[in-house]
């Protein structure tokens, strides 16, 4: 495997550990989303030019597009928890929690 | 220039420009006499119809017809409209009649609408209909006739509801608009299709380039015109009741000038039908069932002037069976023909009503003949005229309608049907005469009963003097440009003549029984069908806007209320989403951080897969 094949995919399973073992705060796990994101975003890029496929050049783009959708979703939670909750803490989450 | 076209063209425009004068003196803001009516309005029609004589004159003569273009009026790139007038054989002829027939419909107006606080008014709305008549006539394009159409509908609506103090006689105006309106849609259709294929609306290049093209959408839009300003069947209910107007004005437009404009439109357009078996056929059998339907009515009424409107409406039925026959020339001779006759029975109607004392129901008139004499020999003489007694005016134009109807391979449903209203004609006309002029007066003995006056009983004398001889004079000078067939059996020829006369001695026999009763229970359902008008605008009336309105409620609340709204519109999306989210949570724990590790041991895993 590349170096850049490694840092990106390192990146991507770093930012999913981050997602996966979050403690304290909601706001934390969103941040390491936007890392996983990110990654993806080089991966695309890398695509388009390994292959040397120029009609691919737009996906890098198109994902950029929708990530940005799904943040402010994910904002969007944030802000109605805290509303609900009175802060974005974890420990708060457990209403349905059996 | 040569002297003829110079007469020709100059007292024609001059025509026109002596029957708008009194109509720009009006806009003086200053008051005119009171007299305006009498002074202005009916010396200038009577002006106009001696000029008009002149051109009538020539063309008898030298058989010059003429076409006057005065003003590029607009145009397009392409389009271009002009104010032109064509002065064919057609119009040439048509005008002094109608000037004559409305010169005496004005002054006998002068005498049944003195009372009236408005009569100038009046009067002015008589002379705006007989321009717009005029230039519907004389128009060489289809804008100037449309003018000239939509023209004589309004002057039609206003005249109409001109008591308009009477709630029956502003839902009759109401009435005509509406059903002139619905035909209005075809000549419209008509017009737009001439211009989008044809690229003009002047007559004769529609004519020219008419070969080319299958001619059958804007004829059907041209005979829904027709069926709608004439009355035909389907249409016909507002002609009898617009009698709701005043009695010259029905003498006027409802007899002789308006209801023709129909009638007119296509024998000025023929042209273009003679060829085109649909339309002729359509004409034919439109025209049958409209002379037998509007006969059959005719029959039972008690209204004189109902009476005289349904026999208007089945001649009107009978020209047009006559277009179907590919004869616009004879369609054309009973349009004249019928103008005097039937003009004079209005003006007779007027005067027998006003002598009255406003009385309108046949069955509280009577004996008549001795009291109002001159009255009533008219009335004889324009109902012996309408039923096509020999040597009258009727006979000219309906015998021949006959003859050729009977020598034709055409529809014999539709020659049966006209030859059952020529002998239902007889029937009523009879039924008229008989109620009003003979027996024993059935009125209070105090009536106002006097026909001295001139002004009315000279424009009487004068229709009279037209509907016995006008049929001979415009036969005798105005050869047919189609041949009629001369030879037929006795039987056929006589045909008219012998219905006529089967059904005059059905009513003398009918009359006899009227005060004796052969049935104890007599058979209602039939005379209730012809007296309320073959249920039509009963029916009609009600279910055709409840259809509408029922459409358009349902249409508003069922399908965008009801399902665009709420089915499948924005309530319908969160409406699902809210199902799902709730069918999907149900079988989540919450066990958040388990499923990501799951989900992260089996990515890393793939990576390092990879990476060997």
């Amino acid at each position: 495997m590349t170096p850049v094949h490694f840092s990106f995919s390192s990146a991507f399973i770093l930012g999913l550990m981050g997602l996966t073992f979050h403690r304290t705060h909601l706001l934390s796990a969103l941040l390491c989303l936007e890392g996983m994101m990110l990654s993806l975003f080089i991966a695309l890029a890398l695509w388009t030019l390994q292959f040397e496929m120029t009609g691919f050049s737009a996906a890098p783009m198109l994902l950029l597009a929708f990530s940005a959708c799904e943040a402010s979703a994910g904002l969007a939670l944030l802000v109605a928890t805290a509303r609900t909750h009175g802060t974005d803490r974890l420990q708060n989450l457990n209403l349905l929690q059996c | 220039m040569h002297p003829t076209t110079l007469i020709l063209s100059s007292s024609l425009i001059l025509v026109i420009a002596i029957l708008i004068y009194p109509l720009l003196t009006t806009l003086n803001p200053k008051l005119q006499n009171q007299k305006w009516a009498i002074t202005h309005v009916k010396s200038s029609v009577k002006t106009a119809f001696l000029v008009s004589l002149l051109p009538l004159v020539i063309f008898l003569d030298q058989g010059t017809e003429t076409i006057v273009t005065n003003w590029h009026w607009m145009n397009t790139a392409l389009f271009d409209i002009n104010i032109s007038f064509k002065f064919d054989h057609y119009s040439i002829i048509f005008t002094p009649i109608a000037l004559y027939v409305t010169w005496s419909i004005l002054e006998f107006a002068s005498w049944y609408m003195h009372s009236d606080p408005l009569m100038n008014r009046f009067f002015k709305y008589l002379l705006l209909f007989l321009v717009a008549m005029v230039l519907l006539v004389s128009a060489n394009n289809m804008f100037q006739l449309f003018i000239g159409w939509e023209g004589v509908g309004i002057m039609s609506f206003l005249l109409i509801g001109w008591w308009y103090g009477r709630a029956d006689a502003n839902t009759a105006a109401l009435q005509a608009v509406l059903y002139n309106r619905v035909g209005d849609i075809g000549l419209i259709m008509a017009m737009a299709w001439l211009a989008m294929n044809l690229n003009s609306w002047e007559i004769q290049q529609i004519f020219f380039l008419s070969k080319n093209f299958n001619m059958t959408l804007p004829l059907l839009g041209l005979i829904l015109a027709a069926t709608g300003k004439s009355a035909q069947f389907g249409l016909h209910p507002w002609l009898p009741s617009a009698m709701e107007g005043p009695t010259p004005v029905s003498a006027l437009l409802h007899s002789s000038t308006m209801v023709v404009a129909g009638i007119f439109l296509l024998i000025r357009l023929h042209p273009l039908m003679e060829n085109n078996d649909v339309a002729l056929t359509t004409c034919l059998c439109l025209g049958a069932l409209t002379t037998l339907f509007t006969a059959a009515c005719a029959l039972t009424q008690n209204d004189i002037k109902k009476i005289v409107a349904f026999s208007t409406s089945s001649q009107l039925g009978l020209m047009m069976v006559t277009i179907g026959l590919n004869q616009p020339q004879l369609a054309f001779l009973h349009i004249c023909t019928h103008a005097f006759f039937k003009a004079m029975l209005f003006l007779c109607s007027g005067s027998i009503i006003h002598s009255l004392n406003d009385e309108q129901d046949i069955r509280k008139m009577g004996g008549l003949q001795n009291l109002m004499p001159m009255t009533s020999t008219c009335l004889t003489i324009g109902s012996l005229a309408l039923t096509g007694t020999p040597f009258l005016a009727g006979f000219f134009s309906k015998d021949a309608i006959i003859e050729a109807l009977n020598t034709s391979h055409l529809n014999a449903w539709a020659l049966i049907l006209t030859l059952i209203a020529t002998s239902f004609t007889a029937v009523y006309s009879f039924r008229v005469v008989y109620f009003v002029t003979m027996g024993t007066p059935r009125f209070l003995p105090l009536s106002p009963i006097n026909e001295n006056n001139p002004s009315v009983i000279n424009p009487i004398k004068r229709l009279a003097w037209g509907s016995i001889i006008a049929g001979l004079i415009i036969t005798s000078n105005f050869l047919p440009s189609k041949t009629p067939i001369m030879s037929m059996p006795l039987t056929l020829k006589l045909a008219a003549l012998l219905v006529t006369i089967i059904g005059l001695l059905t009513a003398l026999e009918l009359t006899a029984m009227t005060n004796k009763q052969f049935k104890i229970t007599p058979t209602i359902p039939i005379h209730h069908f012809s007296n309320m008008l073959g249920y039509f605008p009963a029916i009609i009336h009600r279910l055709t806007p409840k259809l509408n309105l029922t459409l358009g409620q349902s249409i508003a609340t069922q399908l965008v209320d009801q399902t665009w709204f709420e089915a499948t519109g924005p309530k319908g999306v969160s409406s699902l989403q809210v199902k799902m989210a709730k069918s999907v949570s149900d079988a989540q724990q919450g066990m958040i951080k388990t499923y990501l590790t799951i989900f992260l041991l089996t990515t890393t895993i793939a990576i390092f897969l990879a990476m060997i």
